[in-house]
This record gives structure tokens, C-alpha cells and sequence, in this order.
């Protein structure tokens, strides 16, 4: 249980260093800093930027400031991605920090949501622990929590306390004794080369004859091109897992796919839900 | 086996295919889109609504066999196929496409749509929430951000608005249980669709309803 513990830290205090600057484009009444912070994998964009957004905003007019939005090497960032997956998908091969590129007009309406408020991200990151929970337990945990539980999973990811999230979130990483596993694991695989944002599929944690999938398993019924050595497909995967040596969200490129010799009990996924 | 407010994949795809069929019929303008690998897809249709003050006018956009028509030629159409429209200074008109997706974590479908003015603009969220009818707006306004808001479509990866599917649950258990003691052969789609769609602007014509009667009534 203590390597579990670990992990579990592991994940949640994860942080990226970051570099933010203002667009060239945008109007200011004098030279914009560059703003540095490190960022946390598990969060999102528009609920840890504030200090960014304020920092710009003192050298730009009010009148040319409309809502926020970020951008790396053209493309567009999407706000309700974690952190952790945006710069897996994106930026991993670059060297740290990661420039990141602010913008307050001509907001990309096709490419991005809007986040009018902080409502916007509670209500985005409560939905995906809704919905990792119908795929756990038929929703059936998360239904029966307390308005005062949920808005204790978001004040810790909001205010980055791991103990007060975890003392909620724990109920929802259990299932009966009886049974191996969750109903079906939720997992999400993301490739930048689709127009499709991700994988997702039902998929069960022990097979017909018993035997507890593995991470392999998932990839080969799920993704399938994931195992091809010439496929360039980049893969990233939120799971909670068991083997000791493996420590937070992993982005498996088509080489460590095929060549990995290690078995990942696949036991819990998606770190918030 | 007895379904109750779930469906399976393919259960959605037989009902939708049933759906469009009847749609077909009628000049309905509803369509199957398949995703760019095949692998699943979902139901779409656009339709253009009139804002006029308070009053909302509805042009039905017959489409036999095109995605949607540009407005002048929508306006032409013989005055049986479309209300009457009243014009006003202040009146707008918005472009609405509707989508239903099947979610294989609630196994259930979902109602996604986008709406935009004729110049490319969108509608807010706000302009979405201000926009639900009145019978609908109490259940909106005691938890907006549980029942409609913007998230990415898992298909096209683009900004839609949703309906969530956890709330239409709730609704959807006690119709379905009598529809199903008065009518076994009802299609799933057309009663989700007439429960959810008129709380963002979609209404279904009867004739829905009566074909699945009507394929009953033949088959005895």
C-alpha cells in the first residue's frame, strides 16, 4: 500500500516549468516581461494562470484585453486537457521550460472551448469524474456522495491539496471485494495525428478466464497501431500503476509499446476518476 | 431481454438507421455521418431558426439529400413546406446543427449541437441558457452547469454544446418503461429525441411516433 502512496504523490505533485510570453501581436503600453511558473500536471490551464493573466494585463490597455487564451507553436492549447497530457502531447521532445504563448484576442472559436469562469472548469472536471465512475461502478459511488464530498474533490485539486482530494477520491478507487477489478476501466488514449481527440472505448479489467489484463492487453485490443514499429502514432495514458518503478502518466512512444517487457497490472485508471 | 434506459452500440446504430429512414420519408433532413475512419459516427442535422424578439419562427430546411441550403434559396421553398415567417426589424437568424452521439460510458446517446448566426458568429453559453424554453428553464436554472455546456465533440474534436447524459436519465426510465408496455416495438431514438431535443430547440413532427405505430399495427 505504501508504494501505492508514493505513486499516488508522485503523480499529483508533478510539475512542468513553464515559460510565458505575450503574443507579439498584442498591444501593450510598454515591453511584457516573459512570466515563469511551474505548473501542475494534474491541473488545468486557466485555473493555475491567474498570476500570468494579471502579469500581462498591467502592460496592456483594458480595451484590448479580451478572454485569455494559450497557444504553443501555433497550435492552440486546449484549457480542459490536464496540463500533464498537453505537454506530453505536445511538448516532450523540446527542451524545458516550456514556451508557452499568451494571447487575449482573436480567440480561436472552431478550436478551443470558451471558460467564461471558474464554474466553467468545476463543472468540466466534475463531468469527467462522472463519467470515469459510470464506467467504475454504474455511477453509483459518485451518486451517492454528498454535494459537500464533490466539492471537496474540486477544492483540492483547485487549492492542490492531495490529502483533502484523496480522502474523497479513495472511495472511488474501490470495488467489492468479490469482483477483480472495476466494470471497466476508463481510459482515454490521445494521438495528435487524428481528427478524432482520443481513444475511448468499454474495456474490462479481468478477462473471461480470470486472469487480470495488462496495459499491453488494452493497447493491442484498443489501439492496435500503437504496437506497430512503423506506426508514429504518441500515445498517452493516464493509469494509476501498480509496478513500482513506473511513477506517473506515461507517454509510451511505438518503441517502448512493442519492446516493453514490463506487465502493468492495470488496476485503476485516470487519476481524477 | 427487458431494456431499460441503456442501450448497447449497436442498438443505437439499428434505432438511428430506423430514425433516418423515417426522416428520409418526410424530408426531415437527418443523416448519418460515419466518423473519418469508420469506426462509429452519429446523426446530424442542421436547421435554421428565426429569432424574432421573444418569438421564436421555425424553416424547416428541406434538404433532399444536400446537408443544408443557403438561406435565399430555403426562403423560395412553396409556402406548405415552411411556417409562415414574421420579419421584424430585430429579427436574426441562427444556423443549428444538432448531433446525437452514442456514449459508451453512460450507453445511452447524447444530443451535442453548435449554433451560429448567418455570418459565422456562435452563440454564447449564456445566449444557449438564455435561449431554452420557458417550460424547461426552472430545471435549467437549478443547476446549469449540470444539464447544458460547451465541451469538445468526441468525434470531430471541435467545440459543441451538450446536453448531459446523467441528467437525461432521470427522464428517461418512466417514459421508456410505459412506452414500451403500450408499444414494444418503439424506437428508442425517436422517444429520447422528443424528450430532450425540445430543451434546445428540436422538435420532432408526430409522424415519428405514428410510423413506429403504424410498423406495429402491420406487423399484426
Amino acid at each position: 500500500m505504501t508504494d501505492d502512496k508514493d505513486v499516488l504523490r508522485d503523480v499529483w505533485f508533478g510539475r512542468i516549468p513553464t515559460c510565458f510570453t505575450l503574443c507579439q501581436d498584442e498591444i501593450t503600453e510598454r515591453e511584457a516581461e516573459p512570466y515563469y511558473l511551474l505548473l501542475p500536471r494534474v491541473s488545468y490551464l486557466t485555473l493555475v494562470t491567474d498570476k500570468v493573466k494579471k502579469h500581462f494585463q498591467k502592460v496592456m490597455r483594458q480595451e484590448d484585453i479580451s478572454e485569455i487564451w494559450f497557444e504553443y507553436e501555433g497550435t492552440p492549447l486546449k484549457w480542459h486537457y490536464p496540463i500533464g497530457l498537453l505537454f506530453d502531447l505536445l511538448a516532450s521532445s523540446s527542451a524545458l521550460p516550456w514556451n508557452i504563448t499568451v494571447h487575449f484576442k482573436s480567440f480561436p472559436e472552431k478550436d478551443l472551448l470558451h471558460c467564461p469562469s471558474k464554474d466553467a472548469i468545476e463543472a468540466h472536471f466534475m463531468s469527467c469524474m462522472k463519467e470515469a465512475d459510470a464506467l467504475k461502478h454504474k455511477s453509483q459511488v459518485i451518486n451517492e456522495m454528498q454535494k459537500k464530498d464533490h466539492k471537496q474533490l474540486w477544492m483540492g485539486l483547485q487549492n492542490d491539496r492531495f490529502d483533502q482530494f484523496w480522502a474523497i477520491n479513495r472511495k472511488l478507487m474501490e470495488y467489492p471485494a468479490e469482483e477483480n477489478g472495476f466494470r471497466y476501466i476508463p481510459f482515454r488514449i490521445y494521438q495528435t495525428t487524428t481528427e478524432r481527440p482520443f481513444i475511448q472505448k468499454l474495456f474490462r479489467p479481468v478477462a473471461a478466464d480470470g486472469q487480470l489484463h495488462t496495459l499491453g492487453d488494452l493497447l493491442k485490443e484498443v489501439c492496435p497501431s500503437a504496437v506497430d514499429p512503423e506506426a508514429a502514432a504518441v500515445i498517452h495514458l493516464y493509469s494509476q500503476l501498480k509496478h513500482p518503478n513506473h511513477l506517473h502518466p506515461r507517454k509510451l512512444n511505438n518503441s517502448s509499446a512493442c519492446s516493453s517487457k514490463h506487465d502493468y497490472k492495470l488496476f485503476g485508471a485516470f487519476l481524477k476518476g | 431481454m427487458e431494456e431499460d434506459e441503456f442501450i448497447g452500440e449497436k442498438t443505437f446504430q439499428r434505432h438511428c438507421a430506423e430514425f433516418i429512414k423515417h426522416s428520409q420519408q418526410i424530408g426531415d433532413s437527418w443523416e448519418w455521418r460515419p466518423s473519418k475512419d469508420c469506426s462509429d459516427g452519429y446523426m446530424c442535422k442542421i436547421h435554421f431558426q428565426i429569432k424574432n424578439g421573444s418569438v421564436m419562427s421555425h424553416l424547416g430546411a428541406s434538404t433532399h439529400g444536400q446537408t443544408c441550403l443557403p438561406m435565399e434559396e430555403a426562403f423560395e421553398l412553396p409556402l406548405d413546406d415552411c411556417e409562415v415567417i414574421e420579419t421584424a426589424a430585430a429579427s436574426e437568424v441562427i444556423k443549428y446543427e444538432y448531433h446525437v452521439l452514442y456514449s459508451c460510458s453512460y450507453q445511452v446517446p447524447v444530443l451535442y449541437f453548435r449554433a451560429s448566426f448567418l455570418d459565422g458568429r456562435p452563440l454564447t453559453l449564456k445566449d444557449i441558457w438564455e435561449g431554452v424554453h420557458e417550460c424547461y428553464k426552472t430545471r435549467l436554472l437549478q443547476g446549469p452547469w449540470d444539464t447544458i455546456t460547451q465541451q469538445e465533440h468526441p468525434i470531430l474534436g471541435q467545440p459543441f454544446f451538450v446536453l448531459h447524459p446523467c441528467k437525461t436519465n432521470e427522464f428517461m426510465t418512466p417514459v421508456l418503461k410505459n412506452s414500451q408496455k403500450i408499444n414494444k416495438n418503439v424506437n428508442y431514438i425517436t422517444s429520447w429525441l422528443s424528450i430532450v431535443g425540445p430543451v434546445v430547440g428540436l422538435n420532432l413532427p408526430l409522424s415519428y411516433a405514428k410510423a413506429t405505430s403504424q410498423d406495429e399495427r402491420n406487423v399484426d
